[in-house]
């Protein structure tokens, strides 16, 4: 795992209050209860701050998974 | 301790070695979700509530972990967004449940000004400016006035971030009214609207913000998706701010700094250097070590104790103390000093015990990190400074820890520096008198004992939550249970004021009797360490069953409760003659019989009564 990833992992699991060992890609948000709103924009801020991006309204919205983050992350971070 | 305790350290570990913004959040959600038991320990155990005009959560969340972090557990309240009003107003909503003992109250003025204020100000009157200031902060101190009413608790109002854009741009502050101006207007206006509340007070968020840098104060992302106010870095920076009324509130506050002196007061070491060769004086090197000094004697001055703990041959150390003429703290500004060669742990201890403060209460400050090591692990308890390699940026340090924070500052705090020359005084004459007796006889020792009033309530206030030692049942009563105590028909509050010939004490003495028909109950009797052993207690005590014979009563009933560190007053009813009715785990009840029995004022006080 690279650095970028096990930082995203931290940040996703302290948000969804996992431990890291219990975060699976296909955590999916509505169906796991403590991933509401506030979390949802406590996690897109806290990946915009370390990762120095922006996510689009759109983008926002479109996350629903552990995945959907990965994926569009590693876009952004490409581009 | 249980499993959920166990988890709640867990999660509290992890937050202290990451104390970012994310792992204080995760925190509190998850130690939320745990639902611990509240404390069996009262004191440990602190509601709070945050309500206001945002998101507050986040805010909240960083509060309760901190509080979480220095072993408390709160019981925390967040408002709903923009419900603030209504939870004020309610006497029965969620807010007062808990019965909070510190609410903060946090609107933004963005919130209450008129939509189109930003756009409009250029073209607004100075009357209308002026008028829209009032409005504004009436409106927040209104709140504040009812949160006062309805509870007990201590109230922390938010002042308001001045901008730093201005539509008017540099010909702002040349308008009689500019746009910064009505913010800097607007916060002196709430200042001196609740300056004379005893349990409100207002939050310098403005200066908080600005030495945090304003610009970074908010995440416009999160504002604009969520209405979070502050940044993911200025919100725990604003709960540290909280947290220092909280300490206040809970008596956590440091007493005393326990200063080094070679390179730590001066520059070099006088024992090499000589008085001539230390850095010391009005131009740098020597300048910053000047403002240092000048730093703590502003603390002295409002009542911090200074000590000397320094590795040093005396004469060569006090020369300095006495004779440089660029030093700013002189020996009678130091309570206690040991300059010695013996090691800086025992050293501590003795200064803790000559001030008769308790090592929790101490602040130590040295240039040697070896030293404050040795410190930190023999005593955990003191508060060790990390003073940083370069003097430079000694005073800076100094003006940052805060935790000499008090809520309010009596006459008794401005001169304790003086008292502590008295003291010193007082031992050199003890020592040479023949007996105590001998001795108390020449102190011409005056005790006033009077009712409570205005005046000197926020002294009893201030004796009651932090008298340790001395104190028979140590109650800890609020500004307003005082004051309802005091105004009450059933009750008295007395104050004890102490003077000799080295100087005046001011207010060390309280007590608080439940008045029956037959029989007066002291609730609280308590005194200061400092004047401990002049027998001023039996004066006090002998003028409080004085007014009981003359009221009526049949006895008088006093009561013991032991805590960790009240035993100098376990003995106190037994020797002045009362018997023990009742005995349980933690201490005991006593009765005198006032046709029998009665306690008379030492020959040697002379009472003064209102």
């Amino acid at each position: 795992m690279t650095d970028a990833e096990d930082t995203l992992t931290e940040i996703i699991s302290k948000a969804l209050l996992l431990d890291k060992s219990e975060l699976t890609d296909d955590l999916k948000r509505g169906d796991y209860e403590p991933w509401d709103s506030m979390a949802h924009l406590t996690l897109i801020s806290e990946i915009e701050n370390e990762f120095g991006i922006f996510f689009e309204d759109d983008e926002v919205v479109d996350i629903w998974t552990v995945a959907d983050i990965r994926s569009l992350l590693s876009k952004k971070i490409s581009s | 301790m249980s499993g959920t305790d166990d988890q709640v350290d867990e999660i509290l570990k992890s937050v202290r070695e990451s104390p970012t913004y994310l792992s204080f959040w995760s925190a509190y959600k998850r130690i939320q979700r745990l639902s611990p038991k509240p404390s069996e320990n009262a004191s440990l155990r602190a509601s709070i509530a945050i309500i206001g005009s945002s998101t507050l959560e986040p805010l909240a969340a960083c509060f309760d972990v901190k509080m979480r972090l220095e072993g408390f557990h709160p019981h925390t309240f967040v408002g709903g967004f923009n419900t603030y009003h209504q939870e004020a107003m309610n006497k029965t909503s969620e807010l007062y449940k808990a019965e909070p003992n510190i609410i903060v109250l946090a609107v933004d003025a963005w919130s209450l000004l008129d939509q189109k204020f930003l756009s409009n100000y250029p073209l607004m009157s100075s009357k209308s400016r002026s008028a829209a200031i009032k409005e504004l902060v009436n409106s927040i101190t209104a709140i504040a006035e009812v949160l006062e009413k309805n509870s007990a608790a201590l109230i922390l109002v938010n002042n308001f971030i001045v901008p730093t854009f201005s539509p008017l741009g540099v010909a702002d502050n040349k308008q009689k009214l500019g746009f910064k101006k009505f913010f800097r207007r607007a916060n002196r206006l709430l200042e001196e609207k609740l300056e004379s509340a005893s349990n409100v007070f207002v939050v310098d968020l403005d200066s908080v913000a600005s030495d945090f840098g304003k610009s970074r104060t908010v995440n416009w992302n999160t504002y604009y998706r969520g209405s979070i106010p502050f940044s993911e870095e200025f919100t725990p920076i604003v709960a540290d701010e909280y947290m220092r009324y909280f300490r206040a509130l809970k008596g956590l506050t440091k007493k005393c700094i326990v200063l080094d002196l070679d390179n730590t007061l001066w520059g070099g070491i006088i024992g090499e250097d000589g008085i001539e060769g230390i850095k010391l004086g009005p131009t740098s090197p020597g300048l910053e070590y000047v403002e240092f000094q000048r730093a703590l004697l502003s603390l002295y001055n409002r009542g911090v104790i200074l000590a000397v703990n320094s590795k040093n041959n005396f004469d060569d150390a006090i020369k300095v103390l006495r004779e440089h003429p660029h030093q700013i703290l002189k020996e009678e500004h130091f309570a206690a000093l040991r300059i010695n060669w013996q090691n800086k742990v025992a050293n501590i201890a003795e200064l803790a015990k000559e001030i008769n403060i308790g090592l929790d209460s101490i602040v130590f400050i040295d240039d040697n990190p070896a030293e404050r090591e040795q410190i930190r692990q023999i005593y955990p308890e003191v508060m060790v400074v990390d003073l940083p390699k370069n003097p430079h940026l000694y005073r800076a340090t100094l003006e940052k820890i805060d935790v000499f924070d008090v809520l309010s500052l009596t006459k008794e705090d401005m001169a304790r520096g003086e008292m502590y020359v008295g003291k010193r005084k007082r031992e050199e004459l003890e020592q040479s008198s023949t007996s105590i007796e001998d001795f108390l006889r020449t102190l011409e020792l005056k005790v006033q004992v009077k009712l409570t009033d205005d005046f000197d309530t926020p002294r009893v206030v201030q004796l009651l939550g932090k008298t340790n030692q001395f104190n028979l049942t140590t109650r800890r009563y609020t500004d307003a249970e005082t004051k309802s105590l005091r105004d009450a028909e059933e009750s008295a509050v007395y104050s004890m004021a102490v003077q000799d010939k080295f100087g005046d004490e001011g207010v060390v003495g309280v007590a608080i009797v439940r008045k029956e028909k037959m029989s007066w109950m002291v609730d609280s009797f308590l005194m200061s360490c400092r004047v401990i052993g002049r027998s001023v207690e039996t004066a006090f005590l002998a003028k409080i069953i004085a007014d009981a014979k003359t009221a009526g009563a049949k006895r008088v009933i006093g009561e013991y409760i032991q805590t960790k560190k009240n035993a100098p007053a376990a003995d106190f009813y037994e020797h002045h003659g009362f018997a023990k009715q009742k005995e349980s785990g933690d201490g005991a009840i006593w009765m005198l019989d006032l046709a029998h029995g009665t306690v008379e004022v030492p020959d040697w006080i002379d009472l003064i009564e209102e």
